[in-house]
């Protein structure tokens, strides 16, 4: 049943994507938040899926690394829901939905593929679970500043090219864009931060290759906002980084 | 009783044509209560635009209502029989004439907004002459449902029709509501002129002008409420501004990569948008390389304009899709049901409710 939800969620992220690719080519101009209830749909089966699998373990279900995409994926989807509209940036839905719909279709290959099942569960600790969701929340906020960052890089590439195509006109400013990704670049540190706090405070002691790898991520997200704030990094460099610095986050995801 | 249509546009008459045609505002209550004089015709509408001179009106015999106003229009403008080619609607024709006028579609730039509050201010004024009926009302109405739903429902507005807006909207996708950006023009001619002032029209702010001629750079930056720098000293306003309009007519270039690559170093990330409208042109080539930096010469404006136009012209079989599944569902036979509202016994109420509430957003 649950591998039924993973499909049915990358489904809808997928249909949210081809409904946006359609509109957009279309001659008629899409309707305006069309990715919203399409991305809610998908977030409602994503959730069904990790209770499953979080019933099935008995903790936080990011036992493997299909689990720890789809989990990622679903804080996307959860930041994209919560800020997408109040950062006024149109067509971050059309750019998230593919990235999101990549990731659990690894997913689902890896499960279906070899499926560890289920682990011994875990005496139950509320540091260890504040930990776990805050840590892929700032994920969640990291991907999304990536996903700024591609739309910086594409929109940046309209321009300097002088013959901008329709997606153009569709697309958010780049100061907005930037603006976005500093944001989100904020928040998924501050989130990340308590998640960091949090895991000083579990029963059970983190395993050292844990602590560094999460500790490196934390500190190249908090150098690359520290020197954006004192050195102002150019829209560029700032966009590399995001991307690259998620890039990053997630490889060290595959290795927790 | 049918409605009907009379009129000239800049696509049938030329301005020569159309000045003399035109009523001027303080006349056309006048004009309208005159009109609805007739015996044949009895609602009446005038619009009367620098691009276009129509009347709209209700009338038994459109036929014979249609030779009047031509006779009309004779014998109080100064057009001799036969100088004039009017085209003439009559019932659907007419809405769907009218419908395409509101949506922006007859407009001389395609998909336009200002007839749209133009046809609303025609509508107005005969509604407060009190030469509107059930029949004009309905139709107005309709007219202004059918102009929002074609510009909401099609891409019929979007793309930029000409230089001046090929710049701002290239400014906007830059830097967002251009609210406090700051504005350089080097060179005073006309095209800065009216680039600048699109600019403005959006919200653009402190107008900075230069110009080898002194007298011309404060003559202009007093029209633009901005100040004047002497030509010696443009250089140094760069760390001050967003966008740089470059119109001299030096033989080489004046704004130099190596200029705006120093400038930038210090901009700590801000974006510099560079209009080049200069032939031969001011601004080196290599400065669109520098990051953060947006060059567009006036070929390349201009190439946008081009797509823009004919991205409208692309547009106009959907608007009209749109308009005709409009009338199909609630247009002209809904009209033709109507009684005469002013001929009928007792109060119109489509009347009455319209009079009775200001026309504020039909």
């Amino acid at each position: 049943m649950d591998d039924l939800y993973l499909i049915l969620a990358t489904l809808a992220f997928l249909g949210g994507f081809i409904l946006a690719a359609v509109s957009l080519r279309s001659e008629r101009p899409r309707k305006q938040g069309v990715n919203i209830p399409i991305a809610a749909v998908g977030l409602v089966f994503q959730s069904l899926f990790l209770q499953l699998r979080g019933e099935m373990h008995g903790r936080c279900p990011i036992t493997n690394g299909a689990e720890v995409l789809v989990f990622v994926s679903w804080s996307i989807v959860i930041m994209y829901l919560a800020l997408g509209k109040a950062f006024r940036l149109s067509l971050l839905g059309v750019f998230t939905m593919p990235m999101v719909f990549f990731f659990q279709l690894f997913a689902i290959v890896y499960l279906l593929a070899a499926d560890p099942g289920p682990r011994p569960p875990a005496a139950l600790d509320p540091w260890l679970e504040l930990h776990a969701a805050m840590s892929l929340l700032a994920y969640g906020a990291f991907g999304l500043a990536g996903v700024a960052g591609v739309m910086y890089f594409f929109q940046d590439r309209q321009l300097k090219s002088h013959h901008p195509g329709r997606l153009f006109y569709s697309m958010p400013p780049i100061r907005y864009l930037v603006a976005a990704l500093v944001r989100l670049l904020v928040i998924g540190a501050v989130l990340l931060s308590v998640g960091i706090v949090a895991a000083f405070f579990m029963k059970v002691v983190p395993d050292r290759g844990h602590l560094l790898i999460s500790g490196a991520v934390w500190i190249v997200y908090l150098v690359l906002i520290v020197v954006h704030f004192i050195k102002r990094l150019p829209p560029k460099p700032l966009s590399f980084w995001a991307i690259a610095a998620f890039a990053f986050a997630l490889l060290t995801l595959s290795a927790l | 009783m049918s409605i009907f249509c009379l009129g000239v546009n800049h696509k049938t008459a030329p301005v020569e044509i159309r000045e003399r045609l035109a009523f001027a505002e303080k006349s056309v209550p006048q004009h309208l209560s005159e009109i609805c004089g007739m015996d044949e015709i009895s609602e009446a509408v005038v619009l009367s635009t620098c691009n276009r001179v129509e009347i709209y009106g209700g009338s038994e015999t459109p036929a014979a209502a249609l030779d009047k106003l031509v006779e009309y229009l004779i014998g109080h403008f100064a057009v001799e029989p036969g100088e004039v080619e009017f085209y003439r609607h009559e019932a659907d024709a007419a809405a769907q004439h009218l419908f395409e006028v509101a949506s922006g579609l007859d407009s001389m730039v395609l998909g336009e907004t200002e007839i749209f509050g133009q046809v609303k201010k025609a509508y107005a004024m005969a509604q407060t002459t009190g030469t509107t009926s059930r029949r004009m009302n309905k139709l107005f109405q309709q007219s202004f449902t059918v102009g929002k739903l074609v510009r909401t429902s099609t891409r019929i507005q979007q793309g930029s029709t000409s230089i001046g807006s090929a710049a701002v909207d290239l400014a906007e996708k830059i830097f967002g509501q251009l609210d406090g950006c700051r504005v350089m023009i080097i060179g005073a001619g006309e095209m800065s002129r009216t680039t600048a002032q699109s600019l403005l029209s959006r919200g653009a702010k402190s107008i900075i002008v230069s110009n080898r001629s002194y007298d011309k750079a404060e003559e202009l930056a007093l029209e633009l409420k901005g100040r004047a720098v002497r030509f010696d000293d443009w250089e140094n306003c760069l760390d001050d501004v967003d966008i740089i309009i470059s119109s001299t007519s030096a033989p080489h270039a004046v704004v130099k990569h190596e200029m705006i690559h120093r400038v930038m170093s210090g901009r700590r990330g801000h974006s510099l948008f560079l209009i080049d409208i200069a032939v031969p042109r001011d601004i080196e080539d290599e400065v669109n390389e520098i990051d953060n930096v947006y060059l567009y010469n006036i070929d390349q404006l201009q190439q946008i304009a081009s797509e823009g136009k004919a991205r409208r012209e692309k547009q106009i079989a959907v608007c009209r899709g749109v308009i005709d599944e409009f009338l199909r569902e609630k247009g002209i036979e809904a009209l033709a049901g109507l009684p005469d509202g002013r001929g009928g016994s007792g109060p119109d109420p489509i009347l009455t409710e319209t009079a009775a509430r200001p026309l504020t957003n039909p």
